[in-house]
């Protein structure tokens, strides 16, 4: 598959973001995250086994219907539900350790995986930028299993050196995943920094140790397999309103 | 949040929470989180003060006069708002008879004894969604709201819309 010509940086994303995802999984992601959503519909479109818990109660909800809004929050994630399941259950499932996935977002990240969330600029009470704030993160991110940040870009306002206020910090013991358009992060269990773990078939090393705040050691590293027909195909057949290009703009 | 508010449903002064370990949140409002050693293994716990809100205003699609709630799409946390909240008002999509809450006894997601009023208020959640009823939002009337909100103008903004819908 060529990029540019069969694919660009949203499809990417969203098969990064399914390729994270393992049979039996309990996966659950937030407000405001179409790629994530695309992500998931699509994922169930090529048959993987798993559980999809959103924001509007929903389980495992019709994936068929296509999305029409970028909104996380209408029918469309609900509609077709086996089950309603509550975002307090949510919170509960994964602090008791039941939860596996939870797909996060974020305005900054630093090498540490902290992330800013509450505001970028001046300080607490007087910023320059509010942030939609962090009760989900800051609740999830310490507890999740496998945290995966997925962020619809890559520059050096966005990972930067140090955050100056972190709405949440990835946990010590924890597997941290972090996916941008260019590239994936991890921080393994034990592990306390951020090491860059592949690279978009598009992209270079130079390209993202350019657009990365802070430095990059890894001399060598894989590239991800760019998408495959099959995958391609049903991002196409899910997302026929093309809700995916929503965060590419 | 979900937790301060279950401190304050069950009448508590706080509540033990999961997560939120190393958060910069903690330390910045002291008067909302602490951070206590648990009495029994004593391993340190985020806690967060209860919340008692004066009111909860929820919306739901069908309510008797009496105040028993059904809530046919998704409930957020607006079960525990009212079971954490000193009084409760209720606005609904339409009013129905008790024998629908008879019907099915499991569905009443709010009973009469802690709702102080009911509304009858159809399109009540607008600009916003209220499944199935309207599953989108409206994004002119809630541009219109955020100004209004901006202007400190939101009396006027709620006369226009009833206005517009009588």
């Amino acid at each position: 598959m060529e990029y540019g010509k069969d694919y660009g940086k949203a499809e990417m994303m969203a098969v990064a973001i399914i390729r994270e995802i393992k049979e039996g999984d309990v996966v659950f992601h937030g407000l405001a995250s179409p790629t994530p959503m695309v992500a998931m519909k699509v994922a169930k479109a090529l048959g993987k086994e798993f559980t999809y818990l959103t924001l509007t109660d929903g389980v495992d909800h019709d994936w068929s219907l296509p999305p029409y809004s970028a909104s996380t929050l209408t029918d469309n994630t609900y509609e077709g539900s086996v089950a309603t399941f509550g975002l307090d259950s949510i919170f509960d499932l994964f602090c008791s350790g039941k939860g596996d996935i939870a797909l996060l977002s974020c305005l900054q990240m630093d090498k540490e995986g902290r992330i800013a969330m509450s505001y970028l600029g001046g300080d607490y009470e007087h910023p320059k930028l509010r942030g939609p704030g962090g009760a989900g993160s800051a609740s999830l991110a310490p507890v999740t299993p496998r945290t995966t940040i997925w962020k619809t870009g890559h520059d050096k306002r966005i990972f930067v050196e140090h955050v100056d206020f972190a709405t949440t910090s990835p946990a010590l013991d924890k597997m941290f995943t972090v996916i941008t358009t260019l590239c994936i992060f991890r921080k393994a269990p034990g592990q306390k920094y951020l090491r860059l773990d592949c690279i978009f078939p598009y992209t270079t090393m130079q390209e993202v140790k350019d657009n990365t705040g802070w430095e990059i050691e890894e001399t060598e590293v894989t590239v991800m397999e760019p998408p495959t027909a099959e995958e391609l195909a049903a991002i196409k057949e899910v997302d026929v309103n093309n809700i995916l290009a929503f965060e590419f703009k | 949040m979900i937790h301060a508010l279950r401190a304050g449903a069950c009448g508590i002064p706080f509540m033990p929470v999961g997560g939120l370990w190393g958060s910069d949140l903690v330390a910045q409002r002291p008067e909302f989180f602490q951070i206590m050693k648990s009495p029994f293994e004593g391993e340190p716990v985020v806690c967060v003060k209860a919340l008692i809100p004066d009111y909860a205003i929820v919306h739901v699609q069908e309510a008797d006069i009496y105040g028993n709630c059904r809530i046919l799409g998704p409930t957020f946390q607006d079960i525990l708002l009212t079971r954490a909240a000193k009084k409760t008002i209720i606005t609904t999509e339409r009013l129905v008879g008790t024998y629908r809450m008879q019907e099915e006894p499991k569905l009443t997601a709010i009973p009469h004894f802690i709702v102080e009023a009911v509304v009858e208020l159809p399109g009540g959640a607008k600009p916003g969604i209220c499944y199935p009823e309207y599953l989108t939002v409206d994004w002119d009337d809630y541009k219109t709201y955020q100004g209004a909100v901006k202007a400190g103008e939101v009396p006027k903004f709620a006369e226009e819309v009833l206005k517009r819908r009588a």
